[in-house]
């Protein structure tokens, strides 16, 4: 022990360091959604697409997106993927592609799509760490110039390094950005945890959107806009006071102005009234002038403990930006073409006495929907959720449900099923940020929200069964017509059989052709559809 | 129900076919109205004695589905039964059958897929127009036979059934136009098996007692009921119905008294209900000591004992005995269990002693 010489701790915080973006990286890549051959493609063309949409969304571009995806050797694959959102100036480059955990969103109170994995400069990196080679970026805001780089992270300082750099005209005005980037480790199929199932998944939830995706074989697929209307952007939201822990009032104080806690908790949050204040002061006994910086864990967990007795009034919903029915429909119809297709977007509630949330959902029938039977898609804020089904909320509402009361035969009927949760905070049941915890209230609102849809669904596919039953009779019947007709022409000696056929089938035709104009509804004439005939009874 | 001449009948198969078509021609949904057999609109004529249709009907509509081939079947079936009429020509049922039987134009479907089919739809044109069968020029396969000393002209033939040999003469399904010319008996006689009539004949049972043997072959066919009716009513010939002793055998009786529900529109031309049960009851097998011979009850035996129990015809206190009896001793006996005696026992004891001392059911 004593030849060993002591570390002084600044030497080993030096190594700690020097090894900390690529050790996080690595350790937690399963939590970052690089793990398994499949998956770690699919994450990456999340993270590029993610980028490119909220992008567009914010410069309020319609995204035309494309995604390229070639082998160039065994589970080695280069993907580029190019947007028209608003580019990124130089300067900023460094910091988009090569910082990790620089997202713009973080510790914000507002819907957003980025809650999983670490953004672009993820690809970046596990395309650096699979491979050793830097990531091209084209980029130009429209200007006279075309900016392509070659981009590192450095590693040691947690940013990005441009290796180099070139400077192209642009008498196109071309305006967008496209990263290409090769990484090593990858599978590529159209499973449905595969990038094709994930573009198809964003399409119909973003019908704003232009998707062209080229596959590996040299498959062109478009997933064409539906809708010609930009999104809302979320706004930000102040945080409800249910539903903060003692921790998020920390991590709250550190970004205030404020200098008291009595003025921090009615600035700070929403619905937190002078007169709520008071409430709290008296139930949790604190001293609420005190400056919020000298808040402690212990101090932060009985201001929690207070506000939970309190009641407030439920927190504003204007920042929540739900797809809209109306949009869900079109992506719906866009995508699947299918032959039914019902949405609904329910109006917002809480769960956890003070987050807010919204459901929609939509159910969609026959052509390209279902896969191979029933299929859900499931969405946090229009973010497919693609792994971890089972355990998800949406997946155990949506099975709760008997589909064979609304009409759907049995489970290979061909039917989508769409859920987006939207909300300031998703509960996710792990870092994975891929299955929804079954909070009851969400758990709730999705199954409502799915009868209403599955009410509409099992009237349209009573309807067309009784469409198809009424064509069927009336076929029957038509081709009961002439037998009939020519033997009591015979019976009746008749000079022309063909006054008697025509005669009967337009009472057929005219039966049913009442029936259609009365929408579908039957016509029943007495004792009519019984199997049994008719009995009377003499002398009623 | 009076005959109906070869001149009626047409007209009424025409204008049966003429309502059809007014409604075809007012654009109105065309239906048949046809009365309902079956139990359900049976009843048992208490004055009568016989089995009577009630007044309830069903209406066939071409519009609705699960009427409309049966509404076909019941035009062709009435437009073929008035060719063959106006042609002076008769068809036996199957005969019919074949006849009508094609494919639908334009579909794959038959017109009848099965006799069966066609069978009730004579039936219904029967009863809906109040015209026989025989009327129709329909007939049916012939099946029993009559023996005894009685002269018939059938046609041009005159004959008498007891100079036919052993085999006897076979009825039609049609006796209208048969003519009875010189009857020399004192009753009939009806057996449920030919076996048991040939025993009989082999006997010479007709000639010792003055009886006119008919050996129905199981359930009485419409021409022998018919037969039976006419000679009883007509020659006042009573009757005496001989079958086995099991719930099967007195059920023929019982359609021979008093008519079928199936046929209850025809029952008072077919129904004989002053006729006696002479045997196999299950007092016979004490009183003859055929205890031996007996055949054990199977539980479908005993479900149709229970059945007819509750017919109104059977409520008689003796048949109500008879049947008690029979599920309690859990047997059946048959006609020619009688044979454990001996070959003529039937012959020379058990009828004439039966017929002599009166020991019937009622």
């Amino acid at each position: 022990m004593s030849e060993t010489k002591v570390k002084h701790a600044d030497e080993i915080f030096k190594s700690f360091k020097m090894q900390s973006v690529s050790e996080f990286f690595k350790k937690n890549a399963a939590m970052l959604g690089y793990t398994g051959k499949l998956r770690s493609l699919t994450t990456l063309v999340h993270e590029g697409v993610t980028n490119s949409l909220d992008a567009c969304e914010e410069a309020r571009l319609f995204p035309d997106i494309s995604v390229y995806i070639t082998e160039i050797g065994p589970e080695h694959y280069r993907v580029i993927m190019e947007d028209n959102a608003s580019g990124i100036p130089l300067d900023y480059i460094p910091h988009v592609f090569g910082k990790m955990l620089a997202g713009s969103k973080a510790h914000r109170n507002i819907q957003s799509r980025g809650q999983q994995g670490i953004g672009v400069s993820g690809a970046v990196m596990y395309s650096q760490v699979s491979t050793g080679k830097p990531t091209e970026v084209v980029t130009s805001t429209g200007d006279k110039v075309i900016n392509k780089v070659s981009i590192k992270i450095d590693v040691e300082k947690n940013a990005g390094e441009i290796l180099s750099r070139e400077t192209l005209k642009n008498p196109e005005k071309w305006r967008g950005t496209r990263i290409n980037l090769e990484a090593k480790n990858l599978q590529y199929n159209r499973s449905k945890y595969g990038p094709y199932s994930y573009l198809k998944m964003t399409a119909i939830a973003n019908p704003h959107t232009r998707i062209l995706f080229v596959e590996p074989d040299g498959t062109k697929i478009l997933f064409d806009r539906n809708v010609r209307e930009i999104p809302k952007h979320p706004k930000e939201m102040k945080p409800h006071p249910h539903g903060s822990s003692a921790d998020d009032i920390l991590s709250m104080i550190k970004n205030s102005s404020a200098t008291r806690v009595r003025t921090f908790l009615v600035s700070d949050f929403t619905r937190v009234s002078s007169k709520k204040v008071e409430e709290i002061e008296q139930l949790s006994g604190l001293d609420l002038d005190i400056n919020p910086k000298k808040v402690d864990w212990e101090y932060a967990e009985k201001l929690v403990n207070a506000i939970k007795q309190i009641t407030f009034m439920a927190p504003p919903t204007e920042g929540l930006i739900p797809i809209g029915a109306d949009s869900v429909r079109l992506g719906l119809e866009g995508i699947l073409a299918p032959e039914f297709v019902h949405t609904v977007t329910r109006s917002p509630q809480t769960y956890q006495g003070g987050i807010a949330f919204i459901v929609e959902a939509g159910i969609a029938y026959g052509g390209g929907a279902g896969n191979n039977g029933l299929d859900i898609i499931r969405y946090a804020n229009r973010t497919p959720l693609i792994f971890d089904q089972g355990g998800c909320c949406i997946t155990e509402a949506a099975k709760s449900i008997e589909w064979k009361r609304y009409g759907v035969k049995d489970e290979n009927a061909p039917l989508t099923i769409f859920v987006n949760l939207v909300s300031t905070h998703i509960p996710y049941t792990s870092a994975g940020k891929q299955a929804i915890a079954t909070e009851e209230e969400i758990y709730n609102e999705i199954r409502f929200a799915l009868m209403d849809a599955g009410r509409a669904l099992s009237r349209y596919l009573s309807g067309k069964r009784r469409a198809s039953e009424k064509l069927t009779k009336k076929k029957t019947l038509l081709r009961y017509v002439i037998e009939t007709s020519n033997a009591l022409g015979s019976l009746v000696k008749a000079e022309d059989n063909s006054k008697i056929i025509k005669a009967l089938t337009d009472i057929v035709e005219k039966k049913y052709d009442f029936e259609e104009a009365n929408n579908g509804e039957e016509v029943t004439t007495v004792s009519e559809e019984n199997d049994v005939e008719e009995v009377i009874e003499n002398g009623q | 129900m009076a005959n109906k001449s070869s001149q009626e009948v047409p007209s009424i198969l025409g204008k049966f076919g003429e309502e059809i078509y007014e409604q075809i021609m007012k654009e109105e949904s065309p239906s048949i109205k046809i009365p309902l057999r079956g139990k359900s609109n049976v009843f048992f004529d208490d004055n009568e004695k016989v089995i009577q249709l009630g007044d309830k009907f069903s209406k066939r509509h071409f519009l609705n589905v699960a009427h409309t081939k049966k509404f076909m079947q019941t035009v062709l079936v009435a437009s073929y039964c008035r060719r063959l009429v106006e042609e002076n020509k008769h068809a036996g049922i199957r005969e019919l059958y074949y006849a009508l039987k094609h494919t639908v134009e334009g579909s794959k479907e038959n017109t009848f897929d099965d006799q069966a089919e066609s069978n009730p739809i004579i039936e219904d044109i029967e009863t809906a127009l109040d015209i026989l069968r025989e009327e129709l020029n329909l007939t049916a396969d012939r099946r029993g036979y009559i023996y005894g000393d009685i002269v018939l002209k059938d046609g041009e033939d005159e004959f008498n059934a007891s100079k036919l040999g052993r085999g006897g003469w076979a009825v039609p399904g049609t006796v209208e136009e048969i003519d009875f010319l010189n009857v020399n008996a004192e009753y009939i006689l009806v057996i449920e098996t030919a076996a048991m009539c040939d025993r009989l004949i082999e006997e010479k049972f007709a000639q010792a007692n003055n009886a006119l043997l008919v050996a129905c072959q199981g359930q009485a066919p419409r021409g022998i009921r018919r037969l039976i009716n006419r000679l009883h009513t007509e020659k006042n010939l009573p009757v005496y119905v001989f079958t086995d002793g099991d719930p099967y055998g007195w059920y023929i009786y019982s359609t021979i008294k008093q008519g079928s529900m199936n046929l209850a529109y025809l029952s008072r031309r077919l129904g004989v209900p002053d006729a006696k049960f002479i045997g196999m009851t299950m007092d016979d097998i004490e009183d003859y000591e055929l205890q031996k011979v007996t055949e054990k009850l199977k539980d479908m035996d005993k479900k149709r004992i229970n059945e007819i129990m509750e017919y109104e015809w059977f409520k008689h206190k003796d048949w109500q005995e008879q049947m008690k009896k029979c599920l309690k001793l859990g047997v059946r006996i048959e006609q020619q269990a009688l044979a454990n005696k001996s070959l003529e026992f039937v012959a020379k004891e058990y009828l004439p002693q039966k017929i002599e001392n009166e020991v019937f059911l009622p």
